[in-house]
């Protein structure tokens, strides 16, 4: 029976997969742009990006409150041993640190942001392993002795030493540990393949528990059986929470804001119209040969520069070279080889951007 | 630290400067409370009469009953696989050993060299005495594709050798990574065997190490557990290094190898094999490990169980999804986790044991007994079939036949084994079946009895054709019918063995093995005669003499069978014992973020339990989350996006009235008519623009989204299709 089910299962998917595929060929495939939706200024978009109002406050609140009555199983659960993999969709991150606050005061919390773009995890353990130092001290007053009295500082310490330290046999009582909170495990500081070995030794830790939470949906990829099973040893619950993921999506481009080339044209057009206007006329000439010559790799460099100084735009070469180099910078130019291997000045915009760049710095 | 607490009282408000911080403290451990719940901890079981404790006390009786009954599975384990292992375990050890010997007999020949204090090797001595030289290394074939389940399996072995004088480091295919070279694997190498760490590995450290101290009388041992996943170029290395030293350091290599003796030749060239004098060892194969995990854990020991939806549900993990112990022996973690947290009764389970629980609470504690009596008059099994009256009473001997029964079911269950073991029946199997049991076995050992009085000649035929619908305890009936004298004799002293202490069962079984002395001397005398005079008669008399035999043995066991494999529901307490919820198993066990998150965003009002977005099923509404709204219209597009579309079928049902709505939800993505007064449009349209922003950001968290490539700026592409 069950079997059936599940080949049923997988033909479903894959039906779904080829019918997907096929709408896309045979459908009324239109080829509507972007750049012809009436967008509003950036400016007014992000400022209607922060303050989009929240739908369905009151039931969204309710159901975060409901997840308080299972904050003492979550404890029990890590008490047992296991990490916890909070999973669903919003924003984790509220309920997990009002977990902490509330029901993890007993222990030493460490919060990781996973959704930022770079997590020292080194740093981690050196904090982590000064709080586990601090809480055997006070936990075992009489019996300090036991503990080496002069020891190396954590922060010179190597990794495999800093998870040998949290993984010894410091006390009988595995009562005695620190926990450690993963907003976004799966976020991008913390996706490659090594950080998550890291992650994965450090949750085995005898004296850490993890907290994590996960929002892609192919998350669980990034770990291999052993990992799963003996390493992070994940206790799943399903907390959906609908809560907006402000801070996580912090650095995600939105976008109707940046893909458009109306935007492009904008910031190039300010960047232009702050250079000086023999700079603007070097652009010009560039443009308008791009436009001339529309399947052309671009402008050799000789060209230009015998064309600028026939203008009297530029003096010297270096001087276009310093123009040339305020353009790379800013992205508004680029260069590439032709066929007869000349290194040649192109802007890489299309045809109607460029034109309508134009027309904005002429004006 | 008293501010700490407080804190629980008031939401946490989150800085945007933490936000920010890759990771911060959020609180320190609060050092008073931890005391007082110590305190707490050593008193609950003292009779309590306050009541704002009671929470705190049961979370800690929970974890005492959970921390005594997962360590005493966990040892139950770990002694298993360790007896499982231990002739391969001593054969490695031996042969460790005569490696070690074999290399210090040519060492002594060297003699100049092997005492110096810094060895080095100079060409010249690699060329005369080591250019001959191979590394021992002795191939442990797993005959398991998961190593995940053999990583205790080495770490045994390390433990095993160390215990015999070896010095031994675990290395795994992580230290042989290309990024950190063979300088990251001799690392490692010299961490474990040096016990420190050092910051310029080198071999010379090793020998020099080996030659100063007493250690030079043993073996050192490198064992790497998972060698096919190591890189290939850094493993060769390693061992071109190891060779060079290898007249200095005696060292023996032990590789583990989940395919053949080909994976090594298929990793590392001929030249560098050729290095390698090989000796297979193999272990035993993970369905039998899982045969004796199942008969130690949950037959013969007498507490925690699991039932027969959970059971099933870890056969079909086992078999056909995940195929590892570990993860079976974590499913068995996670229950007794949720038993001993959602059955109030559980922490009997430890007293069961220890043979208190059918004393019963005199006393211990009266107090505890009163809320226990309570919960029990609430067990369904209690309550379907015990007299109101007797319930009371029941207590102590309702527990203790709770036990006989069991003890009896799992014999029986461990014969019906021990005969499916002549035709490779695995108990997980067996296991599964029986408890699933319903009334059919009685009926159909009768139907098989009748059909086998019918036609005795087509007997096997009937029955190979039966196979599939009766399963495997008729199997075993059948198998058992057709043993030889010597086999079966053999199966009933196993019972015999097995049974010890079951009165019920061990004295039927010594009658059996009785019978079967008895008709052992009556053949042999009859084989006497029939060599003197041979005919057909005395043949047809030994055949039925051997028939009777095995016919009585097989009755027997149906009897058994019929007897005691009763349902388990049907016995009384049976949920102190076994757990059986197999959903609450599932979702813990193994999460389905991909179905699930889909699920949340397509049925967001399940979650959400709004009164206005549930009337409309499955389709979106302006109401719903942003999000949900877009996920269901993407529902309708191919694999490609068109974002200008997806955008105006969202901005369509956004600026739908909430009446309308419902009608419209569908409507086809056209553009919105322009309305005359251009501000409040516009601030309208940002809002709608940034509510898009934030879905597709988020769906993009998510991962069902790929966002628009150069190729196709106007498009995204969808990941999921279908939960």
């Amino acid at each position: 029976m069950e079997f059936n089910d599940i080949e049923e299962e997988e033909f479903g998917f894959s039906r779904n997969y080829f019918l997907a595929k096929e709408l896309r060929g045979s459908g009324k495939k239109s080829a509507r742009k972007l750049s012809e939706i009436n967008l509003v200024d950036e400016q007014e978009l992000r400022e209607a990006y922060a303050n989009i109002e929240p739908k369905h406050e009151k039931e969204i609140n309710d159901l975060l409150n409901s997840y308080k009555s299972s904050y003492s199983e979550w404890v029990f659960v890590l008490r047992c041993g296991f990490g916890l993999l909070m999973y669903g969709f919003g924003s984790k991150k509220a309920l997990m640190e009002d977990f902490a606050s509330t029901a993890l005061t007993d222990y030493s919390v460490v919060v990781i942001n996973g959704y930022l773009q770079s997590v020292n995890l080194k740093q981690v353990a050196v904090t982590l392993a000064e709080l586990l130092w601090d809480q055997l001290k006070t936990q075992r007053k009489s019996t300090l002795e036991n503990l080496p009295k002069n020891q190396q500082p954590f922060h010179t310490r190597s990794m495999d030493d800093l998870i040998s330290f949290l993984d010894g046999p410091h006390l009988e009582d595995d009562e005695c540990f620190v926990c450690v909170l993963v907003n976004n495990i799966d976020g991008p500081g913390l996706r490659d393949s090594e950080t998550q070995q890291y992650l994965a030794r450090l949750a085995a830790c005898s004296h850490i528990r993890m907290v994590a939470s996960i929002d892609h949906v192919n998350a669980p990829l990034l770990w291999d059986k052993k990992m799963v099973h003996t390493q992070f040893n994940w206790y799943w619950y399903h907390v959906p929470t609908y809560a907006p993921y402000k801070v996580e999506g912090m650095f995600f481009p939105l976008i109707l804001a940046h893909t458009g080339s109306a935007q492009t044209v904008k910031t190039a057009s300010i960047v232009l119209q702050s250079l000086t206007p023999n700079a603007q006329s070097v652009f010009k000439v560039l443009a308008d040969h791009q436009l001339a010559h529309p399947n052309e790799e671009g402008m050799p460099f000789n060209n230009l520069y015998t064309i600028c100084r026939e203008r009297f735009l530029v003096s010297s070469q270096i001087t276009l070279n310093a123009h040339l180099t305020e353009f790379k910078d800013h992205e508004l130019v680029k260069t590439r080889r032709n066929s007869d291997g000349e290194d040649c000045l192109y802007i890489p915009l299309a045809t109607e951007a460029l034109e309508k760049l134009v027309q904005e710095i002429s004006q | 630290m008293d501010a700490a607490p407080d804190a629980p009282s008031s939401l946490p408000i989150p800085t945007a400067e933490n936000d920010l911080q890759p990771f911060f403290v959020l609180h320190k451990a609060s050092p008073p409370r931890k005391s007082a719940a110590k305190a707490r901890r050593r008193i609950d079981l003292s009779p309590k009469t306050c009541d704002s404790s009671t929470e705190q006390n049961d979370d800690s009786l929970r974890l005492e009953t959970f921390n005594s009954l997962w360590s005493k599975t966990e040892s139950i384990i770990k002694d298993v696989l360790k007896n499982l292992n231990a002739n391969v375990f001593d054969e490695i050890d031996k042969w460790v050993h005569v490696s070690f010997n074999a290399i210090r007999a040519c060492r002594k020949l060297d003699c100049f060299s092997a005492t110096s204090p810094y060895p080095i090797l100079n060409s010249a001595s690699i060329a005369a005495a080591g250019a001959s030289r191979q590394i021992f290394t002795g191939l442990l074939f797993t005959k398991n594709m998961e190593f995940v389940d053999d990583t205790l399996t080495f770490a045994d072995l390390g433990v095993h050798l160390r215990s015999n004088g070896c010095y031994v480091a675990n290395l795994t295919s992580l230290d042989f990574s290309a990024k950190s070279g063979v300088g990251g694997c001799l690392k490692t190498l010299l961490r474990q065997f040096l016990m420190v760490g050092i910051d310029a590995p080198d071999m010379s450290i090793l020998a020099s190490w080996y030659t100063e101290q007493e250690n030079y009388e043993s073996p050192l041992v490198v064992i790497i557990d998972d060698v096919e996943r190591c890189c290939a170029s850094v493993l060769a290395d390693f061992i071109i290094m190891l060779r060079e030293w290898v007249v200095k350091i005696p060292l023996v290599l032990i590789l583990g190898v989940a395919t053949d003796v080909d994976a090594l030749r298929n990793i590392l060239c001929s030249n560098v094999c050729s290095y390698l004098s090989v000796r297979e060892f193999a272990l035993g194969t993970p369905a039998e490990r899982m045969d004796a995990v199942i008969e130690s854990v949950l037959l013969r020991s007498e507490s925690f169980s699991i039932g027969k939806q959970v059971s099933t549900f870890l056969r079909n993990c086992f078999l056909r999804h995940d195929g590892t112990l570990t993860l079976f022996i974590r499913a068995l973690k996670i229950a007794m986790v949720q038993h001993t947290y959602g059955e109030t009764l559980s922490f009997t389970l430890t007293k069961i044991v220890d043979e208190e629980g059918s004393k019963g609470f005199d006393g211990e504690n009266i107090l505890l007994r009163d809320i226990v009596l309570k919960r029990a008059l609430n067990l369904p099994s209690l309550q379907r079939f015990c007299q109101p009256s007797a319930r009371l009473v029941d207590w102590a001997s309702g527990l203790s036949e709770l036990k006989r029964l069991r003890t009896l079911w799992s014999s029986t269950v461990m014969c019906l084994y021990e005969a499916g073991k002549y035709q490779k029946i695995s108990l997980l199997d067996l296991y599964c079946e029986l408890l699933e049991h319903d009334q059919r076995y009685s009926g159909a050992s009768d139907h098989t009895q009748l059909a086998k009085d019918k036609i005795v000649s087509s007997h096997n035929n009937h029955f190979h054709g039966c196979l599939q619908k009766e399963g495997y305890v008729i199997r075993a009936f059948q198998i058992v019918r057709d043993l030889t004298a010597v086999k079966l004799c053999k199966l009933l002293n196993r019972w015999e063995l097995l049974t010890r202490g079951i009165k019920e069962i061990h004295e039927k079984v010594k009658e059996l093995q009785a019978l079967m002395k008895s008709e052992e001397n009556r053949p042999k005398r009859d084989l006497k005669e029939a060599s003197k005079k041979p005919t057909a008669r005395n043949l047809i008399n030994e055949k039925t003499a051997k028939t009777t035999a095995n016919e009585k043995v097989a009755t027997f066991l149906q009897c058994m069978v019929r007897q005691y494999i009763q349902p388990i529901e049907s016995i009384p307490y049976n949920e102190i014992i076994f757990f059986n919820n197999v959903d609450k198993l599932q979702t813990a066990l193994i999460g389905d973020p991909r179905r699930r998150i889909q699920a949340d965003l397509l049925e967001s009002h399940k979650f959400v339990r709004c009164s206005c977005c549930s009337k409309n099923s499955g389709v979106p509404i302006p109401s719903m989350h942003d999000t949900s709204i877009m996920y269901s219209l993407a529902q309708e597009h191919g694999d490609l996006i068109n974002l200008h579309e997806w955008f105006h079928s969202f901005k369509s049902i956004v600026s739908l009235p909430p009446l309308q709505a419902k009608r419209r939800a569908r409507a086809s993505p056209s553009p919105k008519k322009r309305k005359n007064s251009n501000e409040p449009q516009n601030r309208n349209d940002a809002k709608i623009q940034a509510a898009f922003c934030r879905a597709v950001t988020e769906l993009q968290i998510t991962g069902l989204l790929r966002m628009p490539s150069k190729r196709r700026p106007d498009y995204v592409q969808r990941v999921a299709f279908g939960l």
